[in-house]
């Protein structure tokens, strides 16, 4: 059995990242310490493969994984572990081939970067590393800890040219918006800890859950609230709205770094943790009805923020961020799927999303990385016409933005149109999951407009400023076209072998028969549903070509009138980060600006007195001090008098 | 035998006119004598108690009288060191009134 060895997982990436950090640089050899990094990202794959290899054998290692105890607290112990099923082995996978091409692709892409080539291998390595020990935790305490050096990571790597401003100030957004939705999850496994007393996933999830549900009996509001802090985690983490902003300034790092948090790390952890926590969400069908809408609201809103973007990476980010959404509006539907027919499609479906989305959206961002290595500027108004000088970017970024827009066979179709239809059949136990289903169905539409929006401005047409753009080297080209494979074929998983839902459903403990592969296949061929949302992305495509290829069309129609204010909303990201700046500004500023002032002359008013009365207070009383013997002498025999008038008659009264 | 009453409204009386004479008058020699006449109000309290001793209780206690004594001593000797300041108060300021002394002050 090579799952107990799974804990190496995270160990080899880690020693790589160790070695880079320490080893004198003379010994870095390659690109600075690329040789390393790749050495330890491919170590990871390589047991990662034959850990999913292993799982796909129908072995898994959750409640009997060896463990070491952590933290010995009286007759209380913290151990750590590992936890191996079938949603971890999707994670590794996704982990471990991202991350490796990723790091093989830097190699080529930062090698512009000289000196900090070496501290970059080293985060990048660490990023992954803690991502690994994120997937295979088997306690919610562990899961925290990684959860949070990831979180770290992603700051350390967004702001790799800290030089920059942006870069700076984006690196900071990231970690305080992340960390908002990071105090949620700590608040939820704290409630769970006090009610359950374990951070285990084997005692919490003991029974599907039931158990834990028992032992919420007294105060079942307060699991729905822990629940809901859980998500409130992945609300920062998979930049769910309203916490959807740091994603898109994440953009300030180097793109492979966007690639990586986009496609395999970060913002995967929050859809991870969702799925994770599912046989706690979906004994709280308030808290999923909660994850699903906001799911929608989240999809629906960057799809329509990316209309306007004239970033490359922007117009990905926000993609992301809507895609994103569909997974989380996907786990949403599919627990009350869950609740009410004991069926894990709508689960099967957002982890297939998710898998496909970070094969194609690693792509994506890839050959962003590209084009924007070649041209020098990520501004799209200044590109164009780069598909005759990057004939293999440009391919492969089509095919990318073929599988994301979910055109047939690619893998985008199959994983969209499960979720859709699992949050459709969610409409029939909770009518809300309609109007999300209608929201995901318009974001299918604006993805498909936006993605060739971005490839037309981009590849077609003339240049639009002075550069000089050749095809990137091949290490950056090779890592491209193994993603376009993985692009073009990873929906097939959803027919490979037993099919992608029948192995996934088994991690929350579904074994019951699935529909056979073939009815999967005519299910979604015959649906009209289907045919709907592929008519709605054909049109985008067409409008896209239309307004951003064909000559002759005015586009200044969309600066004026009502078409314009709508613009200039989008432009602006519907004011939600102005609502954020404004608030940081007015808000907060203001508030400590007040208490500045408290401070000032409340605090150090109190202080200041007390010490100008030490000051300044002999300056009045030493006047008593006259020199005159017969006033001191006055003054002792009053004070006899007040004395004994004291002692012959207050004290008596007072029963002295 | 005079009551003991009569004594102590005696020393009161000349303990009040000594303070009076202390608090008031100018000339630091009055305010001496006016000291004297305090002390000796105690020396009265303490001779007359000591008298009515026997009444109250069994037995002699000369306690009171030998404490009389003593500070008949003491005030003789207080009035040689006092009469010795102001002696030398007078030759150094030529005057001898209480309220112009007070250099030590402020």
């Amino acid at each position: 059995m090579v799952l107990e060895y799974a804990w190496l997982i995270p160990v080899i990436p880690f020693a790589a990242f160790v070695l880079i950090g320490l080893l004198p640089r003379r010994t870095l050899f390659w690109e600075d310490g690329g040789g390393y990094a790749i050495g330890g990202a491919a170590g990871a794959l390589i047991i990662s493969i034959l850990v999913i290899w292993d799982v796909f054998q129908g072995h898994t290692l959750t409640t009997t994984a060896p463990t070491f105890e952590w933290l010995v607290i009286g007759n209380f112990s913290i151990t750590f572990g590992i936890w191996i099923d079938q949603l971890t082995a999707i994670m590794l996978l996704v982990v471990s081939v991202v991350g490796t091409l990723v790091v093989v692709y830097s190699g080529a892409y930062m090698h512009e970067d000289a000196e900090r080539r070496r501290r970059y291998y080293a985060e990048i390595m660490l990023f992954i590393s803690v991502m690994y020990g994120l997937v295979i935790a088997n306690n919610y305490l562990m899961m925290f800890v990684f959860w949070e050096l990831v979180g770290l990571c992603s700051y350390l790597l967004i702001g790799f040219w800290y030089e920059r401003p942006a870069a700076a100030s984006a690196a900071k957004r990231a970690f305080i918006v992340t960390r908002v939705g990071d105090i949620m999850f700590m608040a939820g496994i704290i409630i769970l800890f006090k009610y359950v007393g374990s951070f285990d996933f084997g005692t919490l999830f003991a029974d599907g859950g039931a158990a834990t549900k028992a032992a919420f009996a007294e105060s079942p509001g307060l699991l729905t609230l822990a629940t809901a802090f859980i998500f409130g985690g992945a609300i920062g983490k998979s930049a769910q709205f309203p916490l959807h902003e740091w994603l898109p300034d994440a953009m300030e790092g180097p793109t492979t770094v966007s690639a990586l948090i986009h496609a395999a790390t970060m913002v995967k952890a929050g859809v991870y943790l969702v799925a994770r926590s599912y046989p706690l969400l979906v004994q709280t069908p308030d808290s999923l009805l909660f994850v699903g809408i906001i799911g929608g609201i989240t999809a629906l809103l960057a799809a329509t923020v990316a209309l306007a973007a004239t970033d490359i990476k922007r117009v990905l980010a926000y993609s992301t961020i809507s895609q994103l959404g569909y997974m989380i509006l996907g786990l949403g539907a599919g627990g009350f799927i869950f609740i009410n027919s004991g069926s894990a499609i709508g689960y099967t479906a957002s982890i297939f999303h998710l898998m496909n989305h970070a094969f194609f959206k690693a792509l994506l961002f890839l050959c962003a990385g590209s084009v924007i290595h070649a041209v020098g500027t990520n501004d799209m108004r200044l590109m164009g016409g780069l598909g005759r000088k990057m004939p293999i970017t440009s391919i492969t970024m089509l095919v990318g933005a073929l599988a994301i827009s979910g055109i047939p066979p690619l893998s985008g179709f199959w994983s969209k149109d499960e979720v859709l239809s699992s949050v459709y059949s969610a409409g029939s136990f909770h009518g809300m999951f309609f109007i999300l289903w209608a929201m995901g169905v318009a974001t299918a539409f604006l993805t498909a407009f936006y993605m060739f929006r971005m490839w037309f401005m981009t590849f077609t047409g003339g240049p639009r400023s002075e550069y000089h753009a050749h095809e990137s080297p091949k290490l950056m080209t090779v890592p491209l076209m193994i993603l376009t494979g993985l692009a073009l074929t990873s929906g097939a998983a959803l027919f490979i072998g037993e099919g992608f839902r029948a192995f996934l459903q088994r991690a929350i403990g579904v074994t019951g028969e699935t529909e056979s592969l073939s009815g999967i296949a005519l299910d979604t061929l015959t649906s009209p549903f289907t045919y709907l949302v592929l008519g709605l992305v054909v049109v985008g495509m067409l409008i896209a070509y239309r307004v951003y290829y064909m000559a002759g069309f005015n586009r200044a129609v969309f600066a004026t009138g009502v078409p314009g204010t709508f613009q200039r909303a989008l432009e602006n990201r519907w004011y939600i980060s102005k609502f954020y700046d404004d608030f940081a500004y007015k808000v907060v500023y203001g508030f400590a600006k007040l208490s500045d002032l408290f401070d000032r002359y409340v605090i150090d008013g109190i202080v200041n007195l007390v010490a100008y009365l030490g000051a300044n207070a002999g300056a009045v009383i030493r006047k008593a001090q006259s020199g005159n013997v017969q006033r001191y002498a006055g003054i002792i025999i009053l004070g006899i008098v007040v004395l004994m008038f004291f002692v012959l008659f207050v004290l008596p009264w007072g029963g002295w | 035998m005079i009551p003991l009453e009569y004594w102590l409204v005696l020393s009161s009386l000349m303990l009040a006119i000594g303070a009076y004479g202390v608090l008031s008058r100018k000339n630091a020699i009055v305010v001496l004598m006016s000291i004297e006449i305090m002390l000796n109000a105690a020396n009265i309290n303490f001779v007359a108690f000591s008298t009515y001793y026997p009444i109250v209780h069994t037995g002699i206690n000369a306690n009171g009288q030998v404490f009389a004594l003593f500070s008949i001593a003491i005030a003789a000797a207080e009035v040689a060191v006092g009469l010795a300041i102001l002696l030398t108060v007078y030759r150094r300021y030529r005057t001898i009134e209480v309220d112009k002394i007070n250099i030590l002050r402020w």
